[in-house]
């Protein structure tokens, strides 16, 4: 199968901490082609430009045939983690400038005697107060000063910075006077890069929103200078069709506007995976998914509930709040690196340390010699030495027993089988309470969810996982390794416009809301023109954000029109009562915001099926231990039978291992998803 | 015994800490007041069938050992275990039966399985009112346990999944917020539902005599780990007082704790007999509430978590004699017993420096900086806001402390201002870091915080349960106290008096501004050995704008 020269072509290129993963998308046949590549780290763009460069001569296609690039960076979040940010000014009401270094005060690490290290974004002495303050409903306390902006613009004009971050007081209900010192600021300092915070984050509580203005202004170089570099290289190498880039909040934007908004990249990593479970269950005809991604290190849970994947107001990174609607996504210590061993207090403990890929695992051999979940699974026959990873890499099965019997099996007195096994339970056991805790506080029920396990090592665990939380089908979808790519080629450009509109949400609201959604459509309206999106491929949805008066939480509802504000109010009465198991249809809820979500819909390919397997080749066998050794059947994942494949059984695909336990039972779908049911889930369904 | 191995065990104690987690999230999904939701003042605990406790969700260090030390009151004084019957839930808040205050109201069901008693599950939640003299039954003005609220003896508050009805009403018709109280009720009763079916499923897939089997090794490790740890401390007995500055009823005794840590091999035993008699006014702790504050003292000093369950309190022996303020007797009050709760954290951890000089930090600032505004409005309507805040950290030996964060015995978020402008009829006139606060050393303490707000309703009141500040938290090793806290009140007029640190009641006016000034930290080490680079930062940021350490002790 190759691309044909007419053939329009859509490229997604994920670049990860060490490769650089390109999906290849046959617009015309619906094909797709999966390269990857070495990440080159000093300049992350060297390698996306190669990448796409040995795909186009392996796939046969030229970069004229290219309609677009979707790209996936974690510039922005490394420059954060790595602290590698320029120096920049913080401008704030005066009388408050350390809000930014108190943040809310809660510690994490609770019997510490030396404080958990923070990030400081911004130290003290460049943040500078202006004398001036807005009242909580917009109307002025006290107008800007003229003297204290003179002194704040001499001092900023002193100061070595890049950027300046402006955050006052209740400026998302009225931004006039940040307008003001921004005015005076540009006029003075015209180069500096600015980020006003009743632009990107126009929301109540100040620390979370003067901390999202600070990393945006703090951003802005470093992502605008990226983005400089990469359009040169493009263009170089001939490359001039549009670009997107990857958004926290699961769309896409363009290059301009993500240099003006870069805090909207920060948690953009989940992005790519969502994207793939919310198309995985369109195909498949699935409402409700919890989608799990297990690597080296981390487990990551998220939602698809009624096909849409669920979505959160905030962040964080690195501590760092960000207030910015993002992917929604509970992560613990637990992956194919994550090492047991016995603790201080003689537990058999697994994770959250992980033996990361260097050394890695004992059976890697590059000097590792604690066991790690990876070594559990070679001990126990499901991966097999030779094969691993499509036979590239071959493993010491001898190391990985060692690790295990002197770290785990002989401290705890158990057989390495048993030892093996344990640690195997352990991991489930806490990958189970993690996805039970993620439904559980929404109050959702596993049971009407399926699970699809992406990810290195999400395919080994994944049945076990699903029986002991009494959800009877997993979904292994092709390409595990490279899903989150592969999603991005599926992508929307997507703008989220905010406004504070406190009130109270009865029909004397529906005025302002009106003239507020007026002026919300007529800037994303804008937005979408600079972006090229025909009028038919527009879709704007309003929503708004009510709570009960005197509640410090708010329920994101959606909002058909002002006019059917009461049926707004309706539902937000109804997903109260859901979530928090009561509420108070009496009352007039409070509108915090509303908010604007405007998508530009980017075509939308079929995925070709699979090609069918034209030779169905018998399973090889290999020992495996269950309760004791057995001959287990062995399938490469191109080679399975169209008919019912019966647990045991170990299906090898060139990235990851899946493993299907006894009283599975695993059939293939014509998308090139597998799909395992449990066959006795009454037993093991709980209540 | 059934034999259980260390992977059995493992699977179990998550699925332990599991149930007490599914209880915690259903607790804050279900609730209604801020003090649930926001502040997060409440906890979780999962027992074994004797009521020793295996697994704890709990945020706050003043939650340790809060529970299980109730509930071993409950069985051996109040309600032996032989009358605890499937379907029941036992009530109580008194403090003079294993409580600690009467806003927690701590529930505890048992959990059968084919008849037999298998665990029980418990949960502590501190409500928002339960009655007494002042808003959220903190009453600074209070001289027994009556004047706080509403009593409440242990008793079945749900008989065979029968509720008592009658007593939820007179507990409601006694608080100022029946609707928030009723709502957090409700749902601390619905979490101990779910957190006894969460441990039905536990014992049916495990059995019970492997789970019984399970909790034993999980105690015993605990218990084993923490007798390793005390036995890395050196052996002998070190001694150590602080001060709470007065109890607000009579403002002219200082309060002493004394603590005495003595090592023994592996076994710890601290000796809070040197501490004052009980006061008159609301700052008294019960022996139980003590007891937490010597575990969280401790845990601080080694540094080190351990898994909370009854194991780990094995080792640790609590000496407290009747009628002080450390073991208060009926009918002390005790609604502020934070000040004496800190103190004692701060007095263990001061005896343990000399035990373990390389890991134990200087005085934190050891107060929670409780206070709250009665806001009269012109239509006649009452709003209460209510506020925590924080300081500076005690210096490390090996680094400057932190500043105005969170540290000891308590936990807490600050409200955004925000949020508070936007609901109550208060405007903030500063919110930020005290120069000048951490004490010198070589290492210096963390700054304290200042806090200003002003009324713009007609009338109101005000009331703060404040200490730390006339005997401000210690420095080590030749390390300067922090600066000691400070209340100021301005008038709409201009006049300005400054306010003691227990304030009950205090009539405002519109315009009026309140400054709240919290403590540093104290320093570590010599004060001319710091270094000249971080002097210099110190300077730059403006952390400290003074020049020689001795100005600032006579600033202070």
């Amino acid at each position: 199968m190759s691309i044909a020269a007419s053939a329009p072509v859509r490229i997604a290129v994920d670049i990860g901490g060490t490769f650089t993963d390109v999906q290849i998308l046959d617009e015309q046949s619906g094909a797709v082609f999966a390269h990857k590549t070495p990440t080159t780290p000093a300049d992350p763009s060297i390698g996306l430009l190669t990448g796409m460069t040995e795909a186009a001569t392996l796939f046969g296609f030229t970069f004229a045939q290219v309609t677009m690039l979707i790209h996936g960076t974690t510039i922005a979040t490394n420059a954060v983690l790595e602290q590698k940010l320029p120096a920049a000014a913080l401008i704030t009401t005066a009388g408050f400038e350390d809000i930014l270094e108190i943040g809310r005060h809660m510690r994490q690490d609770i019997y510490a005697g030396k404080a958990e290290e923070r990030i400081l974004l911004i130290p003290r002495a460049q943040r500078l107060g202006v004398v001036e303050r807005m009242r909580a409903d917009g109307s002025v306390e006290t107008p800007v000063s003229a003297e204290s902006l003179a002194a704040m613009i001499d001092r900023l004009t002193s100061l070595d910075v890049a950027a300046a971050a402006i955050c006052c007081l209740h400026s998302h209900t009225n931004p006039a006077h940040e307008h003001q010192i921004a005015d005076h600021i540009s006029a003075a300092l015209p180069t500096l890069h600015l980020s006003l915070s009743s632009d990107i984050s126009p929301e109540f509580r100040e620390y979370e929103r003067s901390s999202t203005t600070a990393l945006n202004a703090l951003l802005m170089p470093v992502v605008g200078d990226y983005l400089a570099r990469l359009e040169a290289r493009l263009s170089a190498a001939g490359f001039e069709r549009p670009v997107y880039l990857v958004q926290s909040n699961g769309g896409v934007a363009r290059p301009a506007v993500a240099a003006r908004e870069p805090a909207r990249l920060l948690l953009s990593g989940p992005s790519g995976g969502a994207l793939a479970a919310e198309t995985i269950a369109g195909q498949l005809d699935l409402g409700n998914l919890v989608a799990v991604d297990m690597g080296g290190t981390s487990y990551d849970v998220s939602l698809v509930q009624n096909q849409r994947t669920r979505m959160i107001s905030q962040g964080e990174v690195g501590g760092c709040p960000v207030r910015l609607p993002m992917v929604e996504m509970r992560t613990i210590g637990a992956g194919g690196g994550s090492l047991a061993e016995m603790d201080h207090v003689g537990a058999l403990k697994v994770g959250p340390e992980s033996a990361g890929a260097r050394p890695g695992p004992a059976a890697y051999g590059h000097g590792g010699n604690r066991p790690t979940v990876t070594d559990a699974n070679v001990v126990l026959g499901r991966i097999a030495p030779e094969r691993f990873l499509g036979g590239t890499m071959n493993l010491d099965q001898a190391a990985a027993k060692t690790a295990l019997s002197q770290h785990v099996a002989v401290p705890a007195s158990l057989t390495t089988e048993a030892a093996a096994n344990g640690v195997l339970t352990i991991t489930v056991a806490h990958m189970a309470s993690a996805i039970r805790l993620s439904l559980f506080e929404k109050g959702l029920d596993p049971a009407d969810f399926a699970l699809v396990a992406f990810g290195g090592a999400g395919g080994l665990h994944a049945c076990e996982t699903a029986a002991d939380l009494g959800i009877s089908k997993v979904v292994f979808p092709r390409d595990a390794g490279t899903l989150s790519a592969w999603g991005m080629l599926y992508a929307d450009l997507r703008h989220d416009l905010i406004r504070a509109c406190p009130m109270p949400a009865d029909t004397a609201a529906i005025a302002e809301l009106t003239r507020l959604l007026t002026a919300m459509t007529a800037e994303a309206t804008s937005r979408l023109d600079a972006d090229e999106i025909p009028a038919s491929d527009r879709y704007l949805e309003a929503a708004i954000d009510l709570r009960y008066r005197g509640q410090a939480y708010e329920i994101t509802t959606a909002l058909k029109s002002p006019a059917d504000l009461a049926a707004s109010v309706a539902q937000f009465h109804h997903d109260h009562d859901q979530q928090y198991a009561h509420s108070n249809p009496a009352a007039t809820p409070e509108i915090v915001n509303l908010r604007l979500t405007a998508s530009g819909r980017l075509t939308k390919p079929l995925q070709a099926d699979a090609a069918a397997a034209e030779i169905t080749v018998d399973p090889a066998k290999q020992q495996v231990f269950l309760d004791r050794w057995q001959d287990v059947n062995v399938f490469a994942r191109h080679h399975l039978p169209a008919a019912t494949v019966a647990g045991p059984a170990v299906i090898e695909d060139p990235h990851a291992t899946l493993f299907i336990p006894p009283d599975w039972q695993l059939i293939t779908t014509p998308n090139g998803a597998l799909i395992a049911s449990h066959l006795s889930t009454t037993e093991v369904r709980h209540d | 015994m059934t034999d259980i191995d260390a992977v059995q065990t493992e699977v179990i104690r998550n699925a332990l800490v599991s149930a007490a987690e599914e209880m915690s999230v259903t607790v804050w999904r279900t609730s209604r007041s801020s003090v649930v939701r926001e502040i997060l003042d409440y906890s979780t605990c999962v027992f074994d069938a004797d009521g020793f406790s295996v697994a704890q969700a709990a945020r706050m260090p003043v939650h340790l050992n809060s529970m299980a030390a109730c509930l071993q009151d409950l069985i051996s004084h109040h309600l032996p275990l032989a009358d605890w019957d499937d379907g029941d839930v036992i009530i109580t808040n008194d403090p003079y039966s294993g409580g600690q205050h009467l806003p927690d109201i701590q529930t505890f069901k048992p959990v059968f399985l084919d008849g037999q008693r298998i665990a029980i599950v418990g949960i502590l939640v501190h409500h928002l009112d339960v009655g007494g003299g002042a808003p959220g039954s903190y009453d600074a003005s209070a001289t027994e346990i009556h004047q706080e609220g509403f009593r409440i003896p242990p008793m079945k508050i749900v008989t065979a999944g029968v509720r008592n009805q009658a007593i939820i009403d007179l507990l409601l018709a006694n608080s100022r917020e029946p609707e928030n109280v009723g709502g957090d009720f409700a749902s601390q009763l619905a979490a101990l539902d779910t957190g006894a079916q969460t441990l039905r499923r536990i014992g049916a897939r495990y059995g019970q005599a492997r789970l019984a089997a399970a909790t034993t090794r999980i105690q015993n490790q605990s218990e084993a780990a923490m007798r390793a740890i005390i036995s890395d401390i050196p052996n002998g007995r070190y001694e150590f007082a602080d001060w709470v500055d007065d109890d607000g009823i009579d403002t002219e005794t200082n309060l002493k704790i004394a603590a005495e840590v003595i090592i023994e091999d592996d076994q710890l035993t601290v000796d809070l007999g040197g501490s004052s008699r009980q006061a008159p006014g609301p700052v008294n702790c019960t022996l139980n509430m003590s007891r937490s504050a010597v575990i969280c003292g401790v845990l601080m000093s080694i540094g080190r978590d351990v898994p909370a369950n009854a194991g780990c309190y094995r080792p640790i022996i609590v000496n407290a004699p009747e009628g002080t303020v450390v073991n208060a007797l009926y009918p002390a009050p005790v609604a502020n017993r934070m000040a004496v709760g800190h103190r004692i954290v701060n007095a263990v951890m001061g005896a343990f420096a000399a035990a373990l000089p390389d890991r134990v930090p200087a005085s934190y600032y050891g107060v929670s900086y409780a206070y709250a505004i009665n806001a009269i409005n012109a239509d006649g309507s009452r709003q209460v806001y209510f506020d925590l805040e924080c300081g500076g950290w005690g210096a490390h030996p090996e680094g400057d402390g932190a500043n105005g964060f969170s540290c000891g015995f308590h936990n807490i978020a600050n409200s955004p201002i925000e949020m508070i402008e936007g609901d109550y009829p208060i405007t903030f006139t500063g919110y930020g870091l005290l120069p000048n606060s951490g004490g010198a050393g070589t290492y210096r303490g963390g700054l304290g915080l200042f806090r200003g707000f002003r009324l713009d309703a007609p009338t109101g009141s005000f009331a703060a349960n404040l200490d730390r500040f006339k005997i401000p938290p210690y420095g080590l090793a030749g390390g300067q106290p922090g600066r000691g806290g400070k209340l100021t009140l301005t008038r709409a007029d201009g006049s300005t008096q400054a306010l003691p640190s227990k304030v009950a009641g205090l009539a405002l006016q519109k315009g009026d501004c309140l400054q709240l000034e919290t403590s540093g930290g104290g320093g570590h080490g010599d004060p001319s050995q710091r270094s000249q680079a971080l002097i210099e930062h110190d300077r730059q940021a403006g952390y400290v704008t003074i020049d020689a350490p001795s100005d600032r002790r006579t600033e202070s």
